[in-house]
């Protein structure tokens, strides 16, 4: 947001620093409401790396999602570590978005979201029906964690800050690199790009892979968390959809945007719930609706705008 | 200064055709390409120009022939192979990466391109910047395309080809959209950098007047054939030519007056 870089990480790390003593502060319940905008800003970012960098819509994200809490629950009900099972999620994931991820990101616009959705419908199908390895539409439970709940819950907001950190820190870098260059020219204009020498297959596949990487590790977290998961609320399109509106009213194609998405919709829906009990749903609805109509850039792109707007003002009084 | 190398062939084109349906666009088209020239492509509109540009460069697949450059058949590669090959274009619609700024699309450009060089981003970063100079559009390098001129589009389309460092180099109608300064300007910088960069340039252009002062050498097309090759001069006197453009009836009366 400042164009000095030192400024910039200083404050990034006091705002680090702050939230790892927060829970010091607030009640368990506030714990637990950070730690959830801590994990949709990590699907966010997920969602923000193919769609506001790339410009492909990712509708079916969740199953990413899904698959890494899945393996989870089924590697620690089979007597492994969470932290040996967390590579092989990962992993999982990843295979999924490459063997997904080759046919269909030829598919552009609407066809490609549509069809993600397809994959997410059909992979929640399967974990639904194969009843010997998960549990079936009944869901499945993980091992609890053998120390007091404030510890626990503790336990899992730090992971997951650090898991949002590493995630946007690592998209900061793609973004950067060659690569980020490459990714952003697709979304400007993929036959252009392709002309340029950019391997376009290879450049959509890899950044899907990243995106399934941060998202089934969100999910193997959730998994341990919650220590029960069933597959309609793992594998859900709302996740997917609660991300994308996250995304769009942070700023897609800002690195800070998911982040600064979360919080806002996520504070706003507490507010919301706890005045309009029976309407929240229709209330955080019209409430989305009147941000996108008003700041359509997000916020982050609405505060760039301003930025710069103010500069150029600046430089005019320069010159008179 | 840069020779142009007698029978030193860098591209050659063998009775390529692409049909769209029963449509003969490009139809058994065969010329080469010699190191160093400017080839002009010439013809009226609907003559198949954009069409060997996009069969060779790989957007659009062949129906049938070969393309081969420097010994190597590239005919089935992807858009993305020939360039890193030493082979780009220009498009006829510039196609701006929109979203970034001018010295962004350069830096693709850099970053990317001909395979086999320093392609980090600090070179690729100074490649791009020696390249906005050499174009002249230092002043806007940190505008986003979206704000810029049709002229200065043209300008940073070429900067970023030029960052490709291709070998051969199609220019798809550069100077639609210019006017007679403008075209002049564009001209005079085309043929500084052919020298400066040693590039085979293959300069597709519907206009004849624009095309006669920069090209060696010219082939012309009608309906999807090759119906002439020579130096501008010859070129200009074929009757062929003449009625294509012009029609039977205006041919046979400038013959008929030489």
């Amino acid at each position: 947001m400042f164009n000095n870089k030192k400024v910039n990480i200083f404050l990034l790390i006091i705002g680090i620093i702050i939230f790892i003593f927060l829970p010091r502060f607030v009640s368990g319940y506030w714990v637990r409401v950070i730690t959830t905008i801590f994990m949709y800003a990590v699907i966010s970012q997920g969602i923000n790396l193919m769609s506001g960098y790339m410009g492909y819509l990712p509708f079916g994200n969740a199953m990413f999602f899904g698959v890494g809490a899945y393996v989870t629950a089924i590697g620690m009900s089979k007597g492994l570590s969470f932290l040996a099972v967390l590579p092989l999620a990962a992993l999982t994931a990843i295979l999924f978005s490459i063997l997904f991820g080759l046919p269909v990101l030829r598919l552009r616009g609407h066809y490609f979201a549509i069809a993600t959705i397809g994959m997410s419908g059909a992979l929640l199908a399967v974990v639904q029906n194969a009843t010997e390895i998960t549990g079936g539409a009944m869901g499945t439970t993980l091992p609890i964690i053998d120390k007091s709940p404030e510890v626990t819950y503790n336990y899992f907001y730090l992971a997951m800050l650090a898991l949002m950190v590493i995630t946007t820190l690592t998209i900061y870098l793609v973004i950067k690199s060659k690569f980020g260059f490459g990714i952003r020219s697709i979304k400007a204009n993929e036959e252009a790009a392709n002309s340029m020498g950019i391997n376009t297959t290879y450049h959509k596949v890899t950044a899907w892979a990243i995106s399934a990487l941060f998202t089934s590790i969100a999910g193997a977290l959730y998994a341990y968390w919650m220590s029960f998961i069933g597959p309609d609320e793992v594998f859900d399109i709302m996740i997917a959809v609660n991300t994308i509106v996250i995304m769009l009213i942070g700023g897609a194609g800002s690195i800070l945007g998911p982040i600064i998405g979360a919080f806002v919709i996520s504070l706003l829906s507490e507010v919301v719930w706890s005045t309009f009990l029976e309407y929240h749903l229709a209330v955080l609805g019209i409430t989305i609706i009147i941000i996108v109509f008003f700041v359509p850039k997000g916020i982050t792109g609405t505060i760039a705008d301003f930025i710069k707007k103010r500069e150029l003002r600046l430089r005019k009084k320069v010159s008179v | 200064m840069y020779k142009v190398g007698e029978n030193n062939i860098i591209l050659t084109i063998k009775s390529l055709s692409k049909y769209f349906g029963a449509l003969k666009a490009v139809d058994e088209v065969s010329f080469e390409v010699k190191r160093g020239e400017i080839l002009g492509l010439i013809g009226p509109n609907g003559a198949g120009k954009t069409t060997i540009a996009n069969v060779v460069t790989g957007t659009y697949p062949k129906t049938s022939g070969t393309v081969i450059f420097e010994d190597m058949d590239i005919s089935n590669l992807k858009p993305y192979q020939i360039a890193r090959k030493g082979l780009t274009r220009t498009f006829q619609v510039v196609k701006p990466l929109i979203g970034m700024t001018v010295g962004e699309n350069v830096l693709v450009g850099s970053l990317y391109g001909r395979d086999k060089r320093n392609t980090d981003m600090k070179n690729a970063s100074k490649r791009a910047r020696e390249i906005i100079k050499l174009v002249g559009l230092e002043s806007k390098k940190d505008s986003l395309v979206s704000d810029i001129t049709l002229p200065d589009l043209k300008k940073m389309e070429f900067a970023r080809v030029l960052a490709m460092e291709p070998e051969v180099l199609f220019l798809d109608e550069v100077m639609a959209g210019l006017n007679s300064t403008e075209v002049e300007e564009a001209s005079i910088l085309v043929k500084r950098v052919r020298r400066e960069k040693e590039l085979t340039i293959i300069y597709i252009e519907h206009i004849m007047k624009a095309v006669m002062g920069i090209s060696d050498r010219i082939v012309v097309l009608h309906h999807g054939r090759k119906i002439v090759e020579g130096t501008p001069q010859e070129v200009v006197n074929n009757s062929a030519v003449i009625e294509a453009y012009l029609g039977k009836r205006y041919a046979k009366e400038v013959n008929n007056e030489g």
